[in-house]
């Protein structure tokens, strides 16, 4: 996806919210469909947060107070 | 007469034996120290007592004291051992003295012993007093009120950058077994000593000027059983924990007691592994966190893929006997139309029939009608002929004058002489023109 990567928190909040959606159970099976591979991505994105170390932060906070 | 005078030798030596017979004993002595410092060559202890005004804080009282080598060397260990507490300046004590006056080197108290739970008590009145300021002011839990973060990976760190502590906490959080990444920087700060309240307090202002950057603030000192914890029971640092945007996790590096950073700081930690492995669990619990809700996403899936199977499933079984029913209602309709079907038949002819008979009717009368007209019209037409035929104008008493076969219309044609033609309605008569 071509847009600004979540952050952790904001990854998390939307994957509750999909599960949550889900567990209601009032999707269209096309809409839900759509739901579990979002639901993956934000895995994905959450995992690597965790695993995969980020460049950009790691720039940030090296270039802070210079 | 030269009035009596001492020398100085002389006047300092009565004030020694003043002071002497004034303290011939030791005594107890309530004071705070102040510039506590060590002669490494001699171990001999200097340090200044002090009493300050309660109020203002002003010092009011001052006075030299010092404790020799061989009393330092029992003292120093006893008195940390008992408060957990380096013994340095700013601490209040409650201490033996000989009370000297020495001629060269003035007046002097000479420590001899010391009670650790003065200090003790001290510590921890001081304590209370600035919980009690805090909670009046409405700040002492707002730090713990704070959400600590989902996962907290951009650690401000402020410590002494030279401290063992910190080498520990940066091994146990980068070396944690799951492969967890962790970004802490550091806020280098005076971790002991006088300087500590000021320093640390300038490390939180430089992090609270990014803290956009940072999920939370660990405040570490490495240590051994004892430490300098008076710089922490500080007012002001305490103030600023509290009121900090992040929460800020302490491992300030002692056993026995909280200080009041502690309390006031989100979460407590005794030492500053301690902090990297608290960071550690909630990366721990962060995945859990998300594995539990991939979890859940996949069962409520595949729950719900069941359901909707069923209910085709169930759909598919009510096809045959719907389509059933369907067929014979359909054949219903049929066999009764065709029941019917002579019955609309022979309505339906009987209905052309006379539709066909009228036309025949109308035909018939139009066309009689229509006749009769035609016939008039040419009665009239006859008649108009009737009337202007020579015969019938003859018949009026006209006769027709004609010269060899041809009517004469006008008389010129008619020279003397001429045989003429004279035609009746009854016959002709022949004349001559005179």
């Amino acid at each position: 996806m071509a847009k600004k990567q979540e952050t952790y928190n904001e990854a998390l909040a939307k994957l509750q919210a999909i599960v949550t959606e889900i567990e209601q159970g009032e999707l269209d099976v096309d809409v839900l469909s759509e739901k579990v591979a979002e639901a993956s991505r934000l895995v994905k994105v959450c995992r690597e947060k965790l695993f995969k170390a980020d460049e950009e932060v790691k720039k940030i906070l090296d270039n802070l107070e210079e | 007469m030269e009035p009596q005078a001492y020398s100085l030798l002389e006047l300092n030596g009565l004030v020694k034996n003043a002071v002497r017979n004034a303290f011939p004993e030791t005594c107890w002595l309530r004071a705070e120290m102040s510039d506590v410092r060590v002669n490494l060559t001699s171990g001999h202890c200097y340090l200044e007592f002090i009493e300050k005004h309660l109020q203002s804080g002003q010092t009011v009282a001052k006075a030299r004291g010092s404790i020799w080598a061989k009393v330092y060397r029992m003292l120093k260990p006893y008195f940390e051992g008992e408060t957990g507490q380096l013994f340095t300046s700013g601490l209040k004590v409650l201490v033996k003295v000989a009370v000297d006056f020495h001629e060269l080197y003035g007046f002097n108290l000479t420590v001899l012993d010391i009670d650790p739970a003065y200090t003790i008590g001290d510590m921890a009145r001081r304590r209370t007093e600035i919980i009690r300021q805090l909670q009046e002011e409405g700040v002492y839990t707002l730090n713990k009120e704070l959400d600590f973060p989902a996962l907290p990976q951009r650690i401000a760190v402020i410590t002494s950058p030279t401290a063992a502590g910190y080498e520990d906490f940066l091994n146990q959080l980068h070396h944690n077994n799951r492969g967890y990444r962790f970004y802490p920087k550091l806020f280098p700060a005076v971790m002991q000593g006088e300087k500590t309240e000021e320093s640390v307090i300038a490390a939180l202002e430089r992090i609270y000027a990014h803290s956009e950057h940072f999920d939370v603030v660990a405040i570490i000192r490495g240590g051994g059983s004892t430490s300098d914890l008076n710089s922490f029971d500080s007012y002001a640092l305490a103030c600023h924990c509290a009121q900090f945007p992040l929460p800020i996790i302490t491992g300030i590096g002692h056993e026995r007691d909280d200080t009041v950073i502690d309390l006031v700081a989100h979460t407590r930690a005794k030492t500053p592994t301690a902090v990297a492995q608290l960071l550690v669990s909630a990366a721990e619990e962060a995945e859990s966190n998300v594995a539990a809700l991939q979890q859940q996403c996949a069962a409520l899936t595949r729950q719900w893929l069941r359901a909707e199977e069923t209910a085709l499933r169930t759909a598919i079984l009510k096809i045959p006997p719907l389509a059933l029913h369907l067929l014979e209602r359909h054949r219903n309709t049929l066999r009764f139309t065709a029941h019917r079907l002579p019955v609309l038949a022979t309505n339906g002819l009987e209905r052309k029939g006379n539709e066909l008979k009228n036309l025949r009717d109308d035909l018939k009368n139009g066309t009689e009608t229509l006749l009769k007209q035609k016939k008039n019209a040419l009665e009239l037409a006859g008649q108009f002929v009737r009337l202007a035929s020579p015969e019938y104008i003859l018949r009026q008493g006209y006769t027709l004058t004609l010269k060899n076969g041809r009517i004469v219309k006008q008389v010129s044609e008619i020279s003397t002489g001429d045989e003429l033609t004279t035609r009746f309605a009854d016959g002709e008569t022949r004349s001559r023109a005179l």
